[in-house]
C-alpha cells in the first residue's frame, strides 16, 4: 500500500575508524511518531550510529533513506562519500540534531540562534521566523532569555534553547546525542520535561541516552548496542524489563 | 653566482652591523625590561607611575620618530650640556653622538618597554608558594631569585621575548634612515647607484629571513629546556 | 574668518617654529598619514579574508604559497618591502613613458602597495588563528542544520572569528600607524616627513619631533578607544550578563 513516507531508514550501516570496525551493520527504521532510544556502554557505537544518520560521520557501507529519498554515495580514494552535498544539506535540514554540548553559536543571542537556520537554510521570511522562534522559546520556558548569549545561560537553559533551535526547523526526525550528559544533575529534569512533551505530541525522535528511566517512559523502541552490533531491540518492556542477555542485565543493574 | 657589482663585502659588513646592533639592543632591552617590570610591580606610587608613563609613551609613538628624536635631539642636548660644563667649570669636552650608539640606545629603550610587559606577566606567573619554599630552606633573596624565580618565570617569558626579538630585529632596519651603515643602508645606496633594486634588496631580505628562522629554531629549543618538569601538562597549566 | 586668523597669528606670535605655515605642514602630514594607513588597512582586510580562508585549505598548492607569502612579509622589515616596491617601480625600464607613470611617480601609490601587502600578511595570520579557534561543536551544529560550506563560512565561522580577532587586529592597526612613519623615507610628506622638514629647516629637533610624537600619541589613543568600544559591543557574548 502507498503509505505515508518513512521519515528515516538506515540499512546495514558499517563504519570503520582505521582498522577498528565500530559499526558492524546496523539497521533502524523510524516511522512517524516513533521514539527510538539507543543505549549501550561507552564505545558501543551508539553516538557514532546517530552521527552517521545525518552524515556528520560518513558510513563506509550501508544505505540511508530520508523521507523515502535515498542518499547517493560515490567511491573516492579516501573511501565512500556523498555524491551530492547539496542533497545532504537539503536532507540534513529535515533532521535536527541536539548535541551533548549544546553547540549553540556563541556569537549569536538565543533568538538569533533559533532563527539562523530557518532564515538562511529554509529561506523563511525573517519576521515569520522570529514569531515562530518566540513561540518556541516560550514553550521551553526561555522567552525572557531571548536576548541572552549562550555563555550567559546555564547548561540546562542552553540545552532547552538548543531544543528550540532544533524545533524551529520543523524537522521530520529529531536526533538527540546524549542531551543530558553534560548537565549538572539538578538541571537534567527541565530538559527531560521538554523532551517528554515532544514525545507526547508525536514527534519522531531518535535519542542516545544514559537515562534508562526516561527511556522506559517515552520510548516506542529501545535498541541495545554492544561493540557495534544490535544485541537486543524491542519495546521498553521487552528490552529493559526482560533483558535476555547477561550483558544487558549487567548494564541495567543499578551501579553503586 | 649573483654579481653584486662589488657591493658584496660591504653588504656583509652591513649584516654584521645589523646583528651587533640587534644583539646589543636586546641586552639593553632585557635589562630595561626587568627594571620596568619591577617598577610596575612596585608599591611605591611614584616608581609605578614612572614605569607606566615610560611604557605608555614608548608604545604610543612610532619607533622612527623616537629614533630621530634621540639621534638628532641627542646631539643638541649633549652639546648644550658640554657648553654649560665649559661655562661653569672650564671643562672642554666634545662628544659626538655616534649613530650606532644612538641606534642601540633607541632600540633598547623602545623594546625595554615591550620587554617590561612581558616580564611583568612572567613575574606574576610564579606562584608565591615556590618562593616561600625557597625562603623556608634558607635561600637569600638573590639566590632564591636566581635559582627559583628566574627559571620559573623564563618559561612564561620566553614566547614573549622571542616575539619581541623578532620585531626588534626588523626594527634595526630603521637605523639606516638616520645614517648608520647597516645592510639595508648598503643595499639602498647600491640600488640608487645601479638602479637594480632586486639585486640588492632581495639578498638582504633573505638574510633577515635566515636570522629570523634560526632564532625561531633557537627559541623553540630554549623553551623546551625551560619547560622541563611541566611536560605535557604545560598545555593546561596556562 | 579674519578674526580667527588674527587670533591664530597672535597665539603663534611667541615662537618662531610653530607658525601657521609649519602647522599647515603638520596638518597635511596628518591627512597623508591617515589616508595611507586607512587605505592600506582597508585593502589589507579585503586581501586577508580570502587568504586566511585559503590558508586553511586542504590543498597544498593553495595553502603553501599563502604561508610563504605571510612568512616572507612578516619576517622582513617593512622598510625593505617599501624600497623594493618603490625602487622596483621607479627604476622599471621605460615606465616613465607609459601612462602608469602618472600614477606611480607619486610615491604614495608604491607606499600604499607595500603597506597593503605588509598588513595583509599580518592580518591573514590573525584571521587564520581566529578561524582555527572556532569551536568544533559550533561548526558541527551548522553542518547538522544543513548549511552549505559557503553559508557556514559567512554566517558562523567568519562572524565569530572576526570578533575573536578584534583585540589582535587593534594592535595591528596601531602597529601599522607607527610603521607608516617609514613612508617619509621615500619622499612622502606624512606626519614624520613633516616633522623632519620642520627639524631640518629650523634645526630644532625637540619641538619638531616632540610635537609629532604627541600627535601620534593622540592617534594611538583614539584607535585604542575605538577598539575598546568595539570590543565592548561585539564581545558582549563572552562576558557574563550585566558585567
Amino acid at each position: 500500500m502507498a503509505t505515508t513516507p518513512i521519515p528515516l531508514e538506515a540499512r546495514d550501516i558499517k563504519k570503520r575508524f582505521g582498522s577498528h570496525e565500530v559499526l558492524k551493520g546496523l539497521s533502524l527504521e523510524a516511522h512517524k511518531g516513533d521514539v527510538i532510544t539507543l543505549i549501550g556502554a561507552s564505545g558501543s557505537g551508539k553516538s557514532t550510529f546517530l552521527r552517521c544518520m545525518n552524515l556528520l560521520e560518513q558510513p563506509d557501507e550501508g544505505e540511508l533513506i530520508v523521507h523515502n529519498e535515498p542518499i547517493h554515495f560515490r567511491a573516492t580514494k579516501h573511501g565512500r562519500e556523498p555524491a551530492d552535498w547539496k542533497q545532504v544539506e537539503r536532507l540534513r535540514a529535515k533532521l535536527s540534531m541536539v548535541f551533548q554540548n549544546f553547540n549553540l553559536w556563541s556569537h549569536m543571542t538565543l533568538l538569533e540562534n533559533v532563527i539562523e537556520a530557518p532564515v538562511h537554510v529554509l529561506k523563511k521570511p525573517r519576521k515569520q521566523a522570529i514569531d515562530e522562534a518566540r513561540a518556541l522559546l516560550d514553550r521551553v520556558g526561555l522567552l525572557e532569555r531571548a536576548d541572552y548569549y549562550p555563555t550567559q545561560m546555564s547548561g540546562g537553559q542552553q540545552q532547552r534553547g538548543a531544543i528550540a533551535r532544533a524545533l524551529a526547523m520543523d524537522p521530520e526526525v529529531m536526533l538527540f546525542d546524549e542531551p543530558t550528559s553534560a548537565l549538572d544533575p539538578e538541571l537534567v529534569g527541565d530538559v527531560l520535561k521538554v523532551m517528554r512533551g515532544l514525545a507526547d505530541e508525536g514527534r519522531t525522535m531518535i535519542l542516545v541516552t544514559h537515562e534508562i528511566a526516561f527511556a522506559r517512559d517515552v520510548s516506542s523502541q529501545v535498541i541495545y548496542l554492544h561493540q557495534g552490533v544490535i544485541e537486543e531491540s524491542g519495546t521498553p518492556a521487552e528490552v529493559l524489563d526482560n533483558p535476555r542477555s547477561e550483558r544487558l542485565r549487567q548494564f541495567l543493574a543499578p551501579k553503586h | 653566482m649573483i654579481d653584486l657589482q662589488g657591493y658584496g663585502p660591504r653588504l656583509l659588513e652591513g649584516a654584521m652591523v645589523t646583528l651587533e646592533l640587534a644583539l646589543l639592543s636586546l641586552v639593553l632591552a632585557v635589562i630595561l625590561g626587568l627594571l620596568t617590570a619591577s617598577a610596575k610591580l612596585s608599591r611605591n606610587r611614584a616608581i609605578h607611575a614612572i614605569g607606566t608613563l615610560y611604557t605608555t609613551l614608548i608604545r604610543g609613538v612610532p619607533d622612527l620618530v623616537l629614533m630621530m628624536l634621540l639621534f638628532y635631539g641627542g646631539q643638541i642636548g649633549i652639546n648644550m650640556l658640554t657648553d654649560q660644563l665649559y661655562d661653569a667649570f672650564d671643562v672642554d669636552i666634545f662628544i659626538n653622538v655616534d649613530a650606532f650608539v644612538a641606534g642601540v640606545i633607541t632600540i633598547g629603550l623602545i623594546f625595554g618597554a615591550y620587554m617590561g610587559e612581558t616580564f611583568r606577566g612572567a613575574f606574576q606567573s610564579v606562584e608565591e608558594g615556590q618562593m616561600e619554599a625557597a625562603r623556608a630552606y634558607g635561600m637569600s633573596p638573590w639566590l632564591a631569585f636566581r635559582r627559583v624565580r628566574f627559571p620559573l618565570m623564563m618559561r612564561h617569558a620566553l614566547p614573549g621575548i622571542g616575539n619581541n626579538w623578532m620585531v626588534l630585529l626588523k626594527t634595526t632596519a630603521l637605523v639606516s634612515i638616520i645614517g648608520l651603515t647597516d645592510m639595508v643602508r648598503v643595499a639602498a645606496e647600491a640600488t640608487k647607484a645601479t638602479h637594480e633594486p632586486f639585486l640588492f634588496m632581495l639578498p638582504v631580505a633573505g638574510i633577515y629571513l635566515i636570522i629570523a628562522s634560526l632564532s625561531e629554531w633557537g627559541f623553540a629549543k630554549l623553551s623546551k629546556r625551560y619547560s622541563t618538569g611541566f611536560g605535557e601538562a604545560s598545555e593546561w597549566t596556562n | 574668518m579674519d578674526q580667527l586668523n588674527a587670533w591664530f597669528t597672535q597665539l603663534l606670535a611667541g615662537n618662531a617654529i610653530f607658525t601657521a605655515n609649519t602647522l599647515g605642514f603638520y596638518w597635511n602630514g596628518l591627512v597623508t598619514t591617515v589616508q595611507l594607513v586607512f587605505l592600506c588597512l582597508l585593502l589589507g582586510i579585503l586581501l586577508a579574508i580570502p587568504l586566511a580562508i585559503g590558508r586553511g585549505s586542504k590543498r597544498w598548492w593553495i595553502k603553501w604559497p599563502i604561508y610563504a607569502y605571510t612568512y616572507v612579509f612578516r619576517g622582513t622589515p617593512l622598510l625593505i618591502q617599501l624600497y623594493l616596491v618603490y625602487y622596483g617601480v621607479v627604476f622599471f625600464n621605460g615606465i616613465q613613458d607609459t601612462i602608469f607613470w602618472e600614477v606611480f611617480k607619486d610615491a604614495f601609490y608604491p607606499a600604499l602597495i607595500a603597506f597593503t601587502l605588509n598588513t595583509a600578511a599580518y592580518t591573514t595570520e590573525i584571521f587564520r588563528g581566529a578561524i582555527k579557534n572556532t569551536a568544533k561543536g559550533e561548526i558541527e551544529a551548522a553542518r547538522a542544520y544543513g548549511m552549505s560550506k559557503g553559508l557556514m563560512m559567512r554566517r558562523i565561522i567568519l562572524p565569530s572569528a572576526f570578533r575573536r580577532a578584534l583585540p589582535a587586529y587593534g594592535n595591528e592597526v596601531i602597529f601599522m600607524l607607527h610603521a607608516s612613519a617609514v613612508a617619509s623615507v621615500v619622499t612622502i610628506m606624512d606626519l614624520t616627513g613633516a616633522a623632519y622638514y620642520v627639524y631640518a629647516r629650523f634645526y630644532a629637533p625637540f619641538p619638531a619631533f616632540i610635537f609629532v610624537a604627541l600627535i601620534y600619541l593622540c592617534l594611538t589613543f583614539s584607535i585604542m578607544f575605538v577598539f575598546r568600544r568595539l570590543e565592548k559591543r561585539l564581545l558582549a557574548h563572552l562576558r557574563p550578563r550585566g558585567a
